[in-house]
């Protein structure tokens, strides 16, 4: 018994002592909540979690337009000489791109102007979709449907004008876009890396082709490039991947010597990032016991509690050799009750005014937040450029929906909820009101009297998807609340899988004839807007066919609201921001009166991170991969 | 016995097929589109007419709007594929696992790895504390230490297994931090050799076996007691003490060989096991095996990842009971498996 014990310490002293060696080293240890598929495309290619793109942008930085820390898309001034744009009379756009000399790969190769040229074109190639990736750069640039459908042999928006420059023309239909800089955003790939050196892109003067592209020709190199990572991976970005060990998950990044800078000339400083997995239940104890030292954006109000008792925690400061610093953002996005606005009692604006104000918005969102986060009172998140530059003016202008049961009353009232369920005046219960026949539908709370009228009675029908905290709150202070049921207002909540709720939401009778029937007016959802660009283009589309297919999924009709929204980016000009933003306050106010959506929480998300980096500074669109290259570890 | 093992055979491709029907149609009545779960992350890239064009396109690449039993041929490989060729399970196309864009072959592959070496570590440690105590506690049955077993092991047997792994997580990482709390390496670790890359994934393992030992000792353990129990009740073991035979030899060639058939049928299903992961081990250590694979597949709607590990698990479960019936034969002279 007495050998065992002492094999057993024996053994438990070499591992302590094997794990100690690690922490030794200042390395950057990321938790991430999304598990790394091990797909490294150069763009979504394949797939897209939020690992992977986070990888993915950490190796990959050479674009001509980029983001930068406003939020704002610029031209890059490391990687272009210049970018400029001109409309062309058949209303298309062409944009000359002229890159700078000198830029080269992480192996040391010069970075050549068909490395920039070759994404747009291979995503114009019937080949990309062979191989299965999901690209569409035949549908944007001119000539590329032709030459994606095999009726033209060259690509002819999409030129090589010289050993520096480049030119791309943007279909008619896609231009003016508020936005549209982005099309000329072209990034370079090691064309040899990706497809192999079977494969060359030449332009004779007419436009850009490929020679020796076929699926056989490269589908094994491309397959063996997506999910190669070692010294021999080509790259461009800060970050070199150098390792990814599928077995436990773990991807390891170091500093690329040979990174051109990002947009501000920026290199990175901090040597090593490894990339692992943290799960939800434990990331806490997880971060406390040193398995990993970086979590970004904590979005619960729980868990960013739980993350400021860690970094106020000097015993455990002790016990690891460090402390933790955070750096917090506002979402951009909200959690949100949607409602469908063409059937049952949420087609009247005065029921979607009255729901808004029977829940008490505030205490909703400081009990999920639990302190942070707050609420806004349309279609934006406090982080957006909009948002802040018209703060003042949405405060003045909008509609805050204050708690107030009396006001909700009032509303229904004045919109003729004023019956009880036999058509006599309303003394309790569930109030109803005279609809017509059209109003009424098929709606299940509808009922039609001896003498013809038909009745609704305020009885909204919820989807909620399964195990979702916001609609356990919703349910205890709004649908199972006394001032719900006060106001002769009933909400049934109806608990369904995610996927059923989306087929119910966008009405998909190919998944059943029972989705196509509008059966739920209410859901719980939220809306993210991960870049800056904020596109609210045919989200409230009036056109009956795009109606069925699930557009608009508001079925609100209101051409005003269609209107404003194309218009927002399809009908100004690039850099117009003064217009955009005058257009994008009409639309917030139209929406705030019309109320399609109750916003419910704007979180303030927290990165939690070693307090031996310094300089991070972590904003909601300036992500990890954007602020490590200008953070440090302290001396 | 040739001839019964081939009759078998026959009955598990019967059995096989069968249950792919089955197992293919439960999942392609999940009211979900995977096309417009494919496309959606580019929906608000393209024109509404651009996206209807490519959704539609997707669906026929899917071949989704074909009948399910087109669809479930297609799968098995006895039906041509949209792009003309036969490329299904029979053809070894085990199916494309569409959150990872991968085969799922080369999906599975990690995860499986992974699983066999932490199940193979879970299960030798639960034999071999198991078994002897089990027959430890039926040859001293009713004494202080066969009571407390008792009570140790009902106690292992009902405190469901998250919540052991919570408490040796409290206990071993945060409060003594003599394991790691999850994952399968240190991460940012150099190794200077493989052998300390061993050690150090012998390391993270460690506790996600202990507490799978933990977890399972209760129910082995009054297994191989009460049949121990049973077996040391014959009259033969009544002889063989009469006969003067040691205690030890009456225990393990006596009591031990008999009570080992029923036994058997559950060592073998453990030993199957080692193929199937734990989904709640395997998420609450962050490890990368079938168990968490297969969670994920399930959440991501991934449906012919699940589907190949699914059939898998069935075809595991179909030779495995082949097996146990035979080693019944092996086991136990008495027991004619070709009859």
């Amino acid at each position: 018994m007495k050998k065992i014990l002492a094999m057993l310490l024996t053994m438990v002293m070499v591992f302590t002592m094997v794990s100690a060696i690690a922490e030794d080293e200042h390395v950057l240890i990321y938790g991430t909540s999304t598990e790394i598929s091990g797909d490294f495309a150069p763009g979504a290619w394949w797939t897209n979690n939020a690992a992977d793109a986070m990888i993915r942008e950490l190796s990959n930085d050479c674009a001509t337009v980029v983001m930068n820390k406003e939020g704002e898309y610029i031209v890059n001034p490391t990687v272009a000489e210049s970018v400029e744009g001109v409309m062309n009379e058949d209303g298309t756009k062409t944009y000359t791109i002229k890159i700078k000399d000198g830029l080269v790969y992480s192996n040391g190769d010069p970075i050549t102007i068909q490395d920039f040229v070759w994404p747009t074109a291979f995503g114009c190639s019937a080949v990309a979709s062979e191989v299965g990736a999901k690209l569409t750069a035949y549908l944007t640039i001119e000539g590329g449907q032709a030459y994606y459908d095999g009726t033209a042999s060259v690509i002819s928006g999409l030129r090589i004008l010289d050993d520096k420059t480049m030119s791309l023309q943007i279909v008619a239909d896609k231009v003016p876009y508020f936005y549209d800089i982005t099309y000329a955003s072209v990034s370079a790939y090691s064309m040899k890396y990706w497809l192999g050196e079977a494969v060359t892109i030449k332009d004779d003067g007419e436009g850009v082709y490929f020679e020796g592209l076929t699926k056989d020709a490269i589908a094994a190199t491309l397959e063996a490039s997506r999910f190669n990572a070692s010294e021999s991976r080509v790259s461009t970005g800060p970050y070199k991947l150098v390792e990814f060990d599928q077995a436990s998950k773990q991807a390891t990044l170091v500093i690329n010597e040979n990174y051109n800078g990002n947009y501000e000339g920026q290199k990175p400083s901090v040597p090593k990032i490894v990339i692992t997995r943290a799960e939800d239940a434990t990331w806490f104890d997880a971060m406390k016991t040193g398995a990993f030292n970086f979590y970004d954006t904590i979005t619960d109000g729980e868990q960013v509690n739980q993350a400021m008792d860690l970094i106020e925690d000097e015993d455990n400061k002790k016990a690891l050799g460090y402390g933790f610093n955070y750096a917090q953002f506002d979402r951009p996005g909200y959690g949100k009750i949607m409602f469908q606005c063409d059937f049952g009692p949420t087609q009247f604006e005065a029921v979607r005014h009255a729901v808004a104000l029977l829940l008490d918005r505030n205490e909703f969102a400081n009990t999920f937040c639990q302190g942070w986060g707050g609420v806004v009172n349309g279609p934006y998140g406090s982080a957006m450029w909009m948002a802040q530059a018209a703060e003042e003016w949405l405060d003045e202008n909008l509609n805050n929906y204050a708690y107030n049961p009396e006001a909700a009353v009032a509303e229904l009232v004045a919109d003729g909820w004023v019956y009880d369920e036999n058509g006599n005046d309303y003394v309790e219960g569930i109030r109803y009101k005279k609809v017509t026949a059209e109003e009424a539908g098929n709606y299940v709370h509808t009922k039609k009297l001896d003498d013809g009228t038909y009745l609704m009675g305020l009885e909204i029908e919820w989807s909620s998807s399964e195990g979702n905290s916001v609609s356990d709150l919703l349910s205890v202070m709004l649908a199972n609340g006394e001032q719900t049921a006060a106001a002769g207002m009933k909400i049934n909540q109806n608990v369904m899988t995610f996927s059923e709720l989306l087929n119910y939401m966008y009405r998909d009778a190919t998944q059943g004839d029972k989705y196509g029937v509008p059966t739920y007016c209410m859901y719980n959802l939220a809306s993210n807007w991960s870049t800056p660009v904020y596109d609210r283009s045919y989200d409230y589309t009036v056109d009956p066919a795009l109606l069925a297919e699930g557009y608009n999924t508001n079925f609100i009709i209101n051409p005003e609201l269609d209107k404003l929204t194309m218009d927002m980016v399809y009908g100004v000009e690039a850099g117009d921001s003064d217009t955009y933003l005058e257009i994008w306050k009409q639309f917030i106010q139209l929406w705030n009166e019309l109320l399609p959506e109750v916003p419910l929480y704007s979180n303030i998300y927290v990165s939690v991170y070693p307090d031996w980096l310094e300089n991070y500074e972590q904003t909601s669109y300036w992500s990890f991969q954007n602020a490590i290259v200008y953070a440090n570890i302290a001396k | 016995m040739g001839k019964y093992i081939l009759k078998r055979c026959g009955y598990i491709v019967v059995v096989f097929l069968i249950l792919s029907f089955l197992m293919y149609s439960l999942y392609n009545l999940i009211p979900t589109d995977p096309a417009r779960q494919e496309l959606e992350p580019q929906r608000k890239g393209l024109k509404a007419d651009e996206y209807q064009m490519l959704y539609q396109q997707l669906r026929k690449e899917m071949g989704l709007d074909d009948p399910l039993v087109v669809r479930y041929l297609r799968w098995m490989g006895l039906w041509q594929d949209t792009d003309g060729t036969f490329n299904g399970v029979l053809e070894g196309n085990f199916g494309y696992s569409n959150l990872y864009k991968r085969n799922v072959v080369e999906v599975i592959q990690a995860p499986m790895g992974n699983t066999i070496f932490i199940n193979i570590f879970s299960t030798i440690a639960s034999l071999s504390i198991t078994i002897p105590l089990g027959i430890y506690c039926a040859v001293h049955k009713g004494k202080r230490f066969d009571s407390a077993t008792q009570v140790v092991t009902m106690l292992g047997y009902s405190i469901p297994v998250y919540i052991i792994a919570l408490i040796f997580m409290y206990i071993f990482c945060v409060l003594w931090r003599v394991f790691p709390i999850m994952g399968q390496k240190t991460a940012g670790m150099e190794y200077a050799n493989s052998w300390e890359e061993f050690v150090d994934m012998l390391y993270h393992i460690a506790l996600p076996v202990i507490v799978m030992t933990f977890g399972s000792l209760g129910g082995m353990t009054r297994y191989v007691r009460s049949s121990m129990i049973d077996a040391l009740s014959m009259d033969y073991i009544r002889t063989a003490r009469a006969k003067g035979l040691k205690e030890k030899v009456v225990i393990y060639s006596h009591a031990w060989r008999n009570a080992l058939l029923p036994v058997i049928t559950s060592i073998l299903g453990w030993f199957l096991g080692i193929f199937g992961g734990s989904v709640i081990i395997e998420n609450t250590f962050s490890l990368n095996g079938m168990g968490k694979l297969y969670w994920q597949g399930l959440n991501n709607m991934d449906f012919e990842l699940v589907l190949a590990i699914q059939m898998f698990y069935s075809i595991v479960s179909l030779v495995g009971s082949l097996l146990i019936d035979i080693s019944y034969g092996l086991v136990d002279p008495r027991v004619r498996v070709d009859k």
